[in-house]
């Protein structure tokens, strides 16, 4: 008797929080299309105007999609893509000898891209070693001044760059000046780069360190292993997830970066993509199709960098944003 | 076991550690701790013909009587308030979605997350071509008449309003509301995944228990989930105005730090100074005032995550 009073009544209860839980699912994904679209809208429409002509470009008032006729608003079939503006970035000239028969003679292609990633390979990689050594020593030994020095190093990530290019640029030139035929602002800018980088590497790396468990170290020394023998073969496979965020995130955060770029290096030709972009932006004032497709060649390595790891990329955030 | 290892760490002292130390301790030594103190000395210097002459604190006199600092700081200050509210609030809304556990979450997440990945130079760029005047893809709407009278909104150009209240440049020019949506922007992902982090560690059982006693969905994120995550919205919040004071890029690209003046927030007039006007004993006074800035910050974060990992 009461089992047959009881479910009539629960049975209405329960569709309706079912229905209720399916419309507000509906609602959260509703919400979440939209800002995602709203969000990704900017990058939409610069990917848009890179294969613009310039005519469509210097339209007023300005179109959206270059489709329109004279007769009609939006013909799918009248659309006038172009990659002039590429083809502007990249300046390929025919060239007897080279690869497909011509090369690419932009400065964005030939100097400032490949000069980017030099800098955001060798920094991430140095990066990557140094941290992890003292990532290492912080998580696994107690020794006198571990926690002064671990507070100092939190307190260098306060230290922004832009309040040190001052001085590191007067280092730099004076240093220029004293050893005129060894300095090298390549491995100055690195060098300055792995400095940037590596206090909040070092943390991260502390608690990649921190979470694999002392007994397999432990294991490895009883069995006859060196103590570096034992973080060769033991500790470091298992810190790779890791030392691979820290990586990425060194090899992304100097791939962006700009200021110190462009002012602590001094011969153009050895600038990175940043610098070559905020001069683009300089000399296409009206070109925006040009300016749009050195937008699209730069930032496309990160942006598949990052769909490619983005695990790596939020486990590592997350750990450097809070204990950092 | 123990003991002998105790013993044997007694008898001779480790140098391993030590070690493994020393190359980073060098690096920032070199590039990070050098430079800050080097600052220091540079501010009470100026450059003369014969080479670097000390002069007190005449720097910062200047420095701090000039309008073009007070005006700096105004817009700084409007620049953070307007980009960390405005980031923090869209951030916890779009972490209360994303927490939802929609079946797309991963997706959705990525997605939101690439704007993350541009360069803030790249962004400031972006946001400019949809503004470029007559030829950007907003302006046409902007600069209609008939929606933004008299004569149309030209965001890169338009003129700041006459201030309100003395010099503080309040309210802010098109060109700085249009910098703070561009930096919020940008700055999004990062805080949106901080407090998602944060709610992922709310238990369901609290929300539950509190919607059971009859709270409403608001109240219940007022009085229970603010509470619980207000220390990783202090994180964010402190996160967001060191960005904000320190970067610089955006300003370079998106507004040059115009129109006028308009968008010459304090990271953008330490640039001109140093390198527009060369002056860079002045420009280091400024930039020794932001780093202990900066450092005040730092250490008021380290505070509240400790006091977070103490009690959580």
């Amino acid at each position: 008797m009461q089992n047959s009073t009881e479910s009539p009544t629960a049975s209405p209860t329960r569709t309706f929080a079912v229905t209720r839980k399916l419309r507000e699912g509906f609602f959260t994904n509703l919400a979440l299309i939209l800002i995602t679209l709203v969000a990704l809208l900017p990058i939409a429409t610069t990917v848009l105007i890179s294969f613009k002509r310039e005519e469509d470009v210097t339209r007023k008032p300005p179109i959206i999609f270059p489709c329109d006729t004279p007769t009609s608003r939006f013909d799918l079939l009248a659309c006038r893509w172009s990659i002039e503006g590429y083809e502007r970035v990249a300046l390929p000239m025919p060239e007897v000898g080279a690869l497909l028969g011509f090369a690419l003679k932009g400065r964005m292609l030939n100097t400032y891209l490949p000069n980017t990633v030099l800098y955001a390979v060798s920094t991430a990689l140095i990066v990557m070693v140094l941290a992890s050594m003292s990532g290492y020593a912080f998580s696994r030994y107690r020794f006198r001044g571990h926690d002064a020095l671990m507070i100092a190093i939190i307190a260098i990530t306060g230290v922004p760059l832009l309040t040190n290019l001052l001085a590191l640029y007067q280092m730099g030139a004076s240093i220029r000046h004293m050893a005129e035929g060894i300095y090298n602002d390549r491995v100055f800018i690195i060098f300055v780069y792995c400095g940037f980088y590596l206090p909040m590497s070092v943390w991260i790396a502390k608690g990649f360190f921190d979470a694999i468990p002392r007994e397999l170290e432990e294991a490895a020394l009883i069995d006859g292993c060196s103590p570096l023998q034992g973080l060769g073969r033991i500790i470091m496979p298992l810190a790779a997830p890791g030392l691979t965020a820290i990586f990425l995130l060194a090899f992304v955060g100097v791939w962006n970066e700009f200021i110190a770029g462009y002012l602590l290096i001094t011969k153009n030709e050895l600038k990175p993509a940043m610098f070559g972009m905020y001069d683009f932006l300089g000399q296409n004032i009206i070109n925006a199709q040009v300016v749009a497709a050195a937008c699209i060649i730069i930032a496309l390595p990160m942006i598949v960098v990052f769909l490619v790891a983005r695990n790596s990329f939020f486990r590592a955030m997350v750990e450097g944003a809070i204990k950092g | 076991m123990v003991q002998t290892k105790k013993a044997r760490s007694r008898r001779r002292f480790d140098w391993l550690p030590f070690l493994l130390i020393l190359p980073t301790a060098l690096v920032l030594l070199v590039v990070q701790v050098y430079p800050a103190l080097y600052t220091a000395v540079l501010s009470v210097q100026e450059r003369q013909r014969a080479g670097w002459e000390f002069v007190g604190l005449k720097n910062f006199d200047i420095l701090l009587s000039s309008r073009a600092l007070g005006e700096s700081a105004g817009h700084t200050i409007i620049f953070l308030v307007g980009y960390a509210s405005l980031t923090l609030t869209l951030a916890f809304i779009v972490a209360l979605l994303l927490n939802r556990k929609s079946r797309l979450s991963g997706v959705y997440i990525t997605a939101l997350f690439i704007p993350w990945i541009l360069a803030d130079i790249i962004a400031g760029v972006v946001f400019r071509l949809l503004v470029l005047p007559d030829y950007g893809l907003f302006s046409g709407i902007l600069q209609n008449p008939a929606l933004f009278p008299p004569r149309g909104l030209s965001v890169l150009t338009a003129d700041a309003a006459r201030p309100w209240f003395g010099d503080f440049p309040f309210p802010p020019s098109p060109a700085m509301i249009y910098l703070i949506l561009a930096a919020s922007w940008r700055a999004l992902p990062f805080i949106t995944l901080l407090l998602l982090a944060a709610l992922q560690t709310v238990s369901n059982e609290v929300i539950e228990s509190s919607r059971i006693d009859g709270a409403s969905a608001w109240q219940t994120i007022r009085h229970i989930t603010v509470p619980l995550i207000l220390p990783t919205m202090v994180v964010a919040l402190f996160n967001l105005t060191l960005g904000g004071i320190n970067g610089v890029g955006m300003v370079f690209s998106l507004t040059g730090g115009g129109p006028g003046t308009s968008t010459t927030v304090l990271s953008y007039l330490l640039y001109s100074i140093g390198w527009g006007s060369l002056d860079f004993g002045r420009a280091a006074a400024l930039a020794l005032m932001l780093l202990v800035i900066n450092l005040t910050l730092i250490a008021g974060t380290l505070r509240i995550t400790r006091v977070q990992q103490r009690s959580g």
